[in-house]
């Protein structure tokens, strides 16, 4: 089955800049897609099951942990590996980030490297 | 960078996809889109098996086709055209990836700096992080140090392309290449080749300065066994990297060089702590309830029962006509310099010189400085043996105490502050002093002095009786120690002291025949007891000519 990566973030510079660090990834077959908001980021998870979702936590319409608790706690979407991303400074949302069920957390700005070895060690690809 | 496919345009939540559906419908077109694998990607109710494919195109090279009548080929052109423009924001969504990696490199840069104060260290993470940024096969900072003016390499990476003897020796060259304060990729290195300064294998080389303003720090030189290794990408970044790295080695620097400066400060203060506190005694500042110098003001004051100490050279007048004043000056500074530690040996400390003679405080109790005077008084032996074996003079040294109260004190005014005491002791003590010339005896106490001193039998005494001292009508009592003489004057005193005891109370009983006689007796055995002529030829006196009226055996003392 092909394997999927959502990314949800507000700024279309910060979804474009994750899709184009996994860009490689593309080769092994998988499939990105990108969210605006929470909203939408909750319909794409339910509709399409992706296997990693990179989380943007300040988002309008419904934030990342809310987008974050529902998945993991109302609809038991276990398998959804999800990263929280906040901007630096933001640290206390880290034991938030545990007590919705988030998986990993990581802030913004990002080290490229460690979200595309992320992905890749989420997805099984060496 | 890959590119966009097809396929990737009209997925199954795309937004062309539905564009295309309802387009379709609503013109009644039967269209089909393949991408160059011949795998279906959108087809209409009807397959338009039959019609003519036309080709979906991205800078030349086939994405797939679109099969239909005629509307299918604007549909073709418009699917190149999303492509292209997919393709665009693609190669800017690159671009912006570069320039984010870039920022988070500098990002994570400037923190490693932040975490250190060492300029070798700072360095060798800007070389670490050029290596990394950059690949290259070797690398070194050259850095230009003011003080030694020299050229040092702080860090250096990779494999040994660069010879250092050579890079060290050639500042000539290095001024026109690293420290010139510009920033390159050199495509012709081979001048650098022939000079021996780097490996022949090296095909390119990349170099920026470190500078601070105008001033040059150094250079981050690297290089690479392959041909156009680098880009102007990479030298931006490097002279980014360099440039923050300069900043970073000029604070550690002025950082140090405050540390330097600090530190001799403080060397200077020290000295001159050290300087003052041999003309104020810190004991001084002690007993002011103060812990330093600077803490003293104005009319400090503090009292307390101590023991005086004078001493003086008898005769040296006499000694120091003979002398120049700069033979004068270091007679008394060795003698001084004899003296000084013995005083300090016994918990007393120097008040003050005044020429030949020396005023001590012993503040903790008198027998303190009984013991010092007896050692002083073996020291002047021990340096008369010396002088008779150099031919010269012998030395005597007169030692007077006496304990009382004593006001120690800031005194002077404003602009002049000094060390002062204020007291009848310290008077009294001088005078007790002066005595020793009358008695012809070198070590004097008054009884002030001896009454507080427990262990009495530890030494030698004689009772000298009472003087009276000019303007004063207390009548003081004067004892004489006999320790410190050489040995051999010491034995025949404890023989006679019995003999001196009776004499005297035979004296002050106005038993002047009986007293002269016993004093005789005692100058048979010891001719140098010029203590005991003293009191004989006062009796010698009063029995011839009396006593004077109200006569209670004190001598009445004038001078001093």
């Amino acid at each position: 089955m092909q394997q999927k990566i959502l990314i949800v973030d507000d700024e279309a510079h910060i979804r474009m800049l994750i899709e184009q660090t996994l860009e490689e990834l593309e080769d092994e077959g998988v499939e990105f897609l990108t969210a605006e908001n929470g909203e939408i980021a909750l319909e794409i998870i339910k509709e399409e099951k992706p296997n990693l979702v990179f989380l943007d936590v300040m988002m309008p319409k419904m934030n990342g942990m809310e987008v974050c608790r529902r998945v993991k706690k109302e609809l038991g979407m276990e398998a959804v590996y999800i990263v929280l991303l906040t901007a630096k400074g933001q640290e206390l949302d880290r034991l938030k980030g545990q007590e919705v069920g988030a998986d990993v957390y990581m802030t913004k700005p990002f080290d490229p490297e460690v979200i595309l070895n992320k992905a890749k060690e989420v997805l099984g690809i060496a | 960078m890959a590119q966009p496919t097809l396929k990737s345009i009209l997925g199954k939540r795309s937004e062309t996809t539905a564009w295309l559906k309802s387009w379709a419908t609503l013109t009644g077109t039967d269209i089909t889109v393949e991408d160059n694998q011949h795998n279906l990607l959108f087809c209409t109710e009807n397959n338009p098996e039959n019609e003519p494919a036309y080709p979906v195109q991205l800078e030349d090279e086939m994405m797939g086709w679109v099969k239909g009548k005629g509307e299918a080929a604007i549909m073709a052109n418009l699917l190149s055209l999303m492509l292209q423009k997919e393709a665009d924001k693609k190669k800017l969504g690159s671009e912006v990836l570069n320039l984010y990696q870039e920022l988070n490199v500098i990002y994570n840069f400037s923190e490693k700096l932040s975490q250190t104060i060492d300029p070798d260290i700072i360095a060798q993470l800007t070389l670490e992080q050029a290596m990394h940024s950059i690949p290259s096969t070797s690398g070194v900072v050259i850095s230009w140090d003011e003080e030694s003016r020299r050229l040092e390499i702080p860090a250096r990476a990779g494999a040994a392309l660069f010879d250092e003897s050579l890079l060290l020796g050639n500042s000539h060259l290095l001024l026109k290449i690293g420290l010139s304060g510009q920033s390159e990729i050199m495509h012709d290195i081979s001048f650098l080749k022939q000079k021996g300064i780097v490996e022949s294998d090296a095909q390119s080389l990349i170099y920026a300065a470190m500078k601070v303003k105008h001033r040059i720090l150094g250079a981050i030189i690297m290089t690479d066994k392959n041909a156009d290794q680098y880009t102007a990408a990479h030298l931006k970044l490097l002279v980014t990297l360099a440039l923050q790295s300069s900043a970073a080695i000029e604070s550690a620097l002025l950082f140090e060089k405050n540390i330097r400066e600090v530190r001799e400060r403080e060397e200077a203060i020290l000295r001159i702590h050290e300087v003052t506190k041999k003309f104020v005694p810190n004991e001084f500042i002690r007993l002011l309830g103060k812990t330093s110098l600077t803490d003293v003001k104005l009319g400090d004051q503090a009292e307390k029962i101590v023991t005086v100490l004078f001493t003086d050279i008898r005769d040296f007048t006499t000694l120091s006509e003979n002398m120049t004043p700069d033979e004068n000056f270091r007679f008394v500074s060795s003698f001084n310099e004899r003296l000084g530690p013995i005083i300090r040996l016994h918990q007393g400390f120097i008040n003050q010189y005044l020429g030949d003679s020396i005023m001590a405080i012993f503040p903790r109790q008198p027998v303190d400085a009984l013991n010092a005077a007896i050692a002083m008084q073996i020291a002047v032996y021990e340096l008369n043996v010396e002088r008779i074996s150099q031919g010269l003079p012998i030395i005597k040294a007169g030692i007077g105490m006496h304990t009382g109260p004593l006001i120690m004190g800031i005194t002077g005014d404003e602009h002049r502050l000094d060390a002062a005491t204020i007291s009848d002791t310290v008077n009294t003590a001088a005078r007790i002093e002066s005595l020793t010339k009358y008695y012809r005896s070198p070590l004097l106490l008054s009884g002030e002095t001896l009454f507080q001193i427990a262990d009495q039998d530890k030494f030698l005494l004689r009772q000298l009786g009472k003087v009276q001292l000019k303007g004063k009508y207390k009548l003081l009592s004067i004892v004489e120690c006999l320790n410190g003489n050489p040995e051999k004057n010491l034995q025949k005193k404890i023989v006679t002291s019995a003999y001196f005891t009776d004499a005297m109370e035979a004296y002050f009983e106005q038993d002047f025949k009986n007293a002269i006689e016993i004093f005789q007796s005692i100058m048979a055995i010891d001719s140098e007891d010029y203590t005991a002529l003293y009191f004989m030829e006062n009796a010698l006196r009063y029995q011839q000519s009396g006593v004077p009226e109200n006569w209670n055996g004190a001598e009445e003392m004038v001078s001093k």
